[in-house]
């Protein structure tokens, strides 16, 4: 159902036409049963071939009659020299060319001048190509042609060095084709490999973003690609490719915390990608000896997780008098991580801090800083040019997370004030990107200081993000933003004891579940309304400390007697 | 005078016609015009449009669900009494290859006879909305079928005497799968894998591995993974973080398909839905979008076009009202986003998949 222009037409046209279409109906319909009777009978001869054309030229997106024309064609090759052959198959493929003409994008076609390529005694593969190019000069998007090349391609051994100066040629002529950006980064990867050794792991199947350039094609591709947007910065075709260019590629699977605590007998783990608990393959070692023992989520409806915890059996490791090592290992990933619990201490971790894990440096290559801050110069000569471009000021915020995220913090604050004026459509995502990005510089401040206390206030958060980052926070400070549920994730925050969520617009508090050390938790001017939204905290044993004030919920008649009930663990209650 | 003219003629502009769309879905559902030919094979998929087109439009009175259900249980290829073409149960197009009408068994044996898997998950989809129990859905024959689609790479043909394979038919087979409640239809993980073969260096997905993003096969990928459950498990939280952004960047006023094409009113589903299903739709411009797919509204003879100022087709027509119906248009009944039928259809299913469990005991 392709786009059909409305056209006037008179009532005199109107007739005419008609009367055409009758007559084709009648004769379509005569070579159509006139085919299948044949084809039934088992008939596949030069006429059977003939009432195929006809109605295919009619119809290329009848399945049948492809099929049975390509019994016909197999039966003939039996009884036909290779020859003979060679002609009918070029007059097939004259035949296809016809058909494309009237619809370029008819998938029946292509698939079967795919399955005629394949079977042509002599094929002319400089023929095919020199078809896609006619084919593309009139549609550089059709994907059916670029599809037909890429096969072509591949089957005929045309070099790919051969290919990529084709794509050259497309993009010299016209920067702002995307399928020949495309094509090229497909094309880069096989030409100009980077060695790396694959991770160790086969569990998760890898996409295209696995395949890297060398360092050395990379430079010369930011070269083109720079040419491209600064000649038309508003094209869109080139960024992509750019930021795909400065991309990295997806980091190993690893343990990145385990954390122990003596007390709750309990071991939590943090991995560096959410997990089912059911599936996945952990070995829990202690003292040498494994344990074996029941991982679960943090919370039910919370099946794939980063962080999985487990009870050790009582009176494991609850003797402070006594030093204990564990091994968490991830058998699926070869990799494990060891933490050890020292006399006299009651809870211990080891973890790669999301510094060390490169965590938040915005998924771009820190292949080379330099290189980086050249490309950031670049940009942003073409922002002061472009100050309207969103493009800009995307690559910008991404080039300065990926260089220095708290340096650059000010900076890209406001590019993403300017961001939104420019580019208001996407307004609440860029906000919403922005949040998260102060939520990543918190995290990173929050370590360098080496605290375990995360802040974040007065900067309209309306979502939460990376909470398995604050796996070992024990105070958290939400206060004056605009969130409206602690989720299921929140229970991640396994070694939380305060929590200070004033000034929100709080209604749901489900993550705030089976907390083992919360002690203290402020939640002024919110809108709880109701019991129920009360009911996780009843899974916190050592809750001492409430704070409703400015909840819908205190305006309820026996609201103290009703939490007493709920609650019997608070002493300290303020509504 | 002139001026409000003009302004009423502004306001007339983007009001919505409903009555308009209604009847434009009966007479597709009565006769098709003579450029529709060359759909003839594909025509239940043009009923589906047709039957979800009225639901989202709470107008499914209109029409004789029962003579529908009827006509849409003869395209059933059902099982020979020696069950030899399970590999080619499922259902028809249409009454094209001129097999006599029945929607009884035993199946009759036609050697170019076979299911279409667009065209077996497009009339499980209507006998749901028709509110049929699917009772006399051959399920056996219909997952053989399916089974005998899927290549080894993970992709689906669409007929067994094959056809081209990508991951279109792969939406159509989990489509099935869901429906039916019965996985053993496919090997899930290969079909994970093909789609995650398919996510190309912009985070958008192609047709299949090395090919170009694009809107369709993007909704293709993510409703698949959904509908198997496994989204979060198939693509890390980067990854889906990308395919957002590159989702998101689709909004020009309404939605393109692919960079630096024309928008095109279905997309405002295809790319609609697929932020719906990944958290984000709420981020998108409703106001433009809307603006956009009521300014190819064809305010005569009702229905969508996928550019202002073209004719509109019952696929358009569907798609512009589920782009609607996302956007929250009142008048408009809420529309799954994977499985692409009203909410009120969709729980009728959910209703049948209770029974069917109940009865079988342990077997789910």
């Amino acid at each position: 159902m392709h786009g059909r222009v409305k056209v006037k037409t008179t009532a005199q046209q109107e007739e005419e036409k008609r009367k055409e279409r009758e007559k084709k109906l009648k004769i379509y319909v005569a070579a159509r049963d006139a085919c299948f009777s044949k084809r039934k009978e088992g008939v596949c001869d030069d006429e059977a071939l003939q009432l195929t054309q006809q109605l295919l030229s009619s119809n290329p997106d009848f399945a049948t009659l492809w099929n049975y024309r390509r019994e016909i064609l197999m039966h003939l090759e039996t009884v036909k020299d290779p020859d003979e052959m060679q002609k009918i198959y070029e007059a097939e493929l004259s035949f296809l060319e016809a058909c494309l003409k009237v619809n370029p994008k008819s998938y029946g076609s292509w698939h079967h001048r795919g399955w005629v390529s394949a079977r042509l005694p002599r094929p002319d593969w400089a023929r095919e190509l020199s078809l896609c190019d006619r084919c593309l000069s009139l549609d550089d998007r059709n994907f059916h042609c670029w599809d037909y090349r890429r096969m072509v391609v591949k089957v005929s051994g045309v070099p790919v060095d051969q290919e990529l100066e084709f794509s050259d040629r497309l993009i010299g002529s016209n920067f702002s084709n995307y399928s020949s950006w495309h094509y090229r980064s497909t094309l880069l990867p096989v030409l100009h490999p980077q060695t790396r050794q694959e991770p160790p792991h086969a569990s998760s199947p890898r996409g295209p973003q696995s395949h890297r350039v060398c360092e050395e094609q990379l430079l010369k591709e930011y070269e083109l690609v720079q040419n491209a947007f600064f000649t038309d910065p508003n094209d869109q075709s080139a960024w992509f490719y750019y930021r795909w260019l400065l991309g990295r590629a997806e980091r190993e699977e690893t343990i990145s915390c385990v954390y122990v605590s003596r007390e709750d007998e309990r071991v939590a783990v943090a991995f560096s990608r959410p997990i089912n608990a059911r599936c996945v393959g952990l070995l829990l070692v202690l003292d040498g000896q494994p344990l074996r023992v029941e991982w679960r989520s943090v919370h039910p409806r919370f099946r794939h997780s980063p962080v999985l915890i487990c009870d050790l059996p009582p009176g494991t490791i609850n003797d402070v008098t006594n030093e204990h090592n564990l091994t968490v290992h991830w058998t699926g990933n070869h990799t494990h991580r060891d933490c050890a619990l020292y006399t006299g201490r009651v809870e211990s971790w080891c973890r790669d801090t999301a510094t060390d894990q490169e965590l938040f440096r915005s998924e771009l290559s820190v292949e080379k800083t330099s290189v980086l801050q050249s490309e950031l110069q670049s940009v942003k000569q073409l922002q002061e040019l472009e100050p309207l471009n969103k493009w800009c000021l995307l690559t910008i915020i991404l080039l300065m997370r990926a260089l220095d995220p708290l340096g650059y913090e000010k900076e890209t604050l406001a590019h993403f004030q300017t961001l939104k004026e420019v580019d208001s459509m996407r307004s609440e995502y860029y906000s919403d990107l922005c949040c998260k990005f102060m939520i990543e510089n918190t995290i990173l401040k929050m370590e360098y200081a080496e605290v375990r206390v995360f802040s974040i206030t007065d900067r309209n958060l309306t979502s939460l993000c990376h909470l398995d980052q604050l796996l070992l926070v024990t105070h958290i400070n939400l206060s004056s933003n605009r969130l409206q549920r602690l989720p299921p994730q929140f229970a991640m925050l396994q070694c939380l004891e305060v929590l200070e969520a004033d000034n929100n617009f709080l209604e749901n508090l489900e993550g705030v579940y089976h907390l083992p050390r919360l002690q203290e938790v402020s939640l002024k001017n919110n809108k709880i309304s109701t019991l129920t939204d009360l009911q996780p905290l009843a899974s916190c044993p050592e809750l001492k400390r409430l704070d409703l004030r400015g909840n819908p919920v205190t305006q309820a008649a026996s609201v103290e007697s009703d939490l007493a009930e709920l609650l019997p663990s608070v002493t300290d209650l303020l509504l | 005078m002139a001026e409000e003219e003009k302004q009423l003629e502004e306001f007339e502009q983007i009001d919505f016609l409903k009555d308009r769309h209604v009847r434009f879905f009966q007479r597709t559902l009565q006769v098709l015009p003579e450029r529709y030919a060359s759909l003839e094979t594909t025509r239940l998929s043009i009923v589906f449009f047709a039957l979800s087109g009225l639901d989202v439009l709470g107008s499914l009175d209109v029409i004789d669900k029962d003579l529908i259900i009827e006509w849409i249980y003869s395209q059933q290829v059902l099982p020979t009494d020696d069950k030899s073409n399970l590999g080619r149960c499922g259902f028809r197009g249409s009454s094209h290859i001129g097999i006599p009408y029945s929607t009884k068994g035993p199946g009759v044996l036609h050697p170019y006879d076979s299911g279409h898997v667009a065209m077996t998950y497009t009339g499980l989809c209507s006998l749901l909305i028709l509110g049929d129990d699917l009772s006399r859905v051959n399920k056996q024959g219909c997952l053989a079928g399916l089974r005998a689609l899927q290549l080894e790479d993970g992709s689906f043909y669409s007929v067994p005497e094959g056809s081209e394979n990508d991951i279109r038919f792969i939406y159509c087979a989990a489509c099935i799968c869901f429906m039916l409640d019965d996985w053993s239809g496919m090997n899930i993980q290969k079909a994970i894998e093909y789609i995650r073969g398919s996510l190309s260096y912009d985070s958008g997905f192609g047709q299949g591995a090395g090919r170009e993003s694009h809107g369709g096969w993007t909704y293709c990928a993510i409703a698949s993974l959904c509908l198997m459950g496994r989204l979060e498990e198939a693509l890390s939280p980067r990854e889906l973080d990308r395919i957002r952004r590159w989702c998101i960047m689709r909004q020009q006023s309404g939605f393109h398909g692919r960079p630096n094409k024309p928008v095109d009113t279905c997309y405002s589903f295809w790319v609609g839905a697929t932020l719906e299903l990944l958290g984000v739709f709420r981020y998108t411009n409703f106001e433009k979008n809307r603006n956009f797919i009521l300014s190819t509204q064809d305010r005569l003879v009702g229905g969508f076009a996928k550019w202002p100022d073209s004719h509109p087709d019952p696929l358009h027509a569907y798609f512009g009202l589920c782009g609607l119906s996302l956007i929250g248009e009142p008048n408009l009944r809420k529309v799954h986003p994977a499985l692409n039928i009203t909410q009120g259809a969709f729980q009728h299913l959910q209703q049948l998949h209770q029974t069917w469990r109940s009865s079988c005991g342990q077997q789910h």
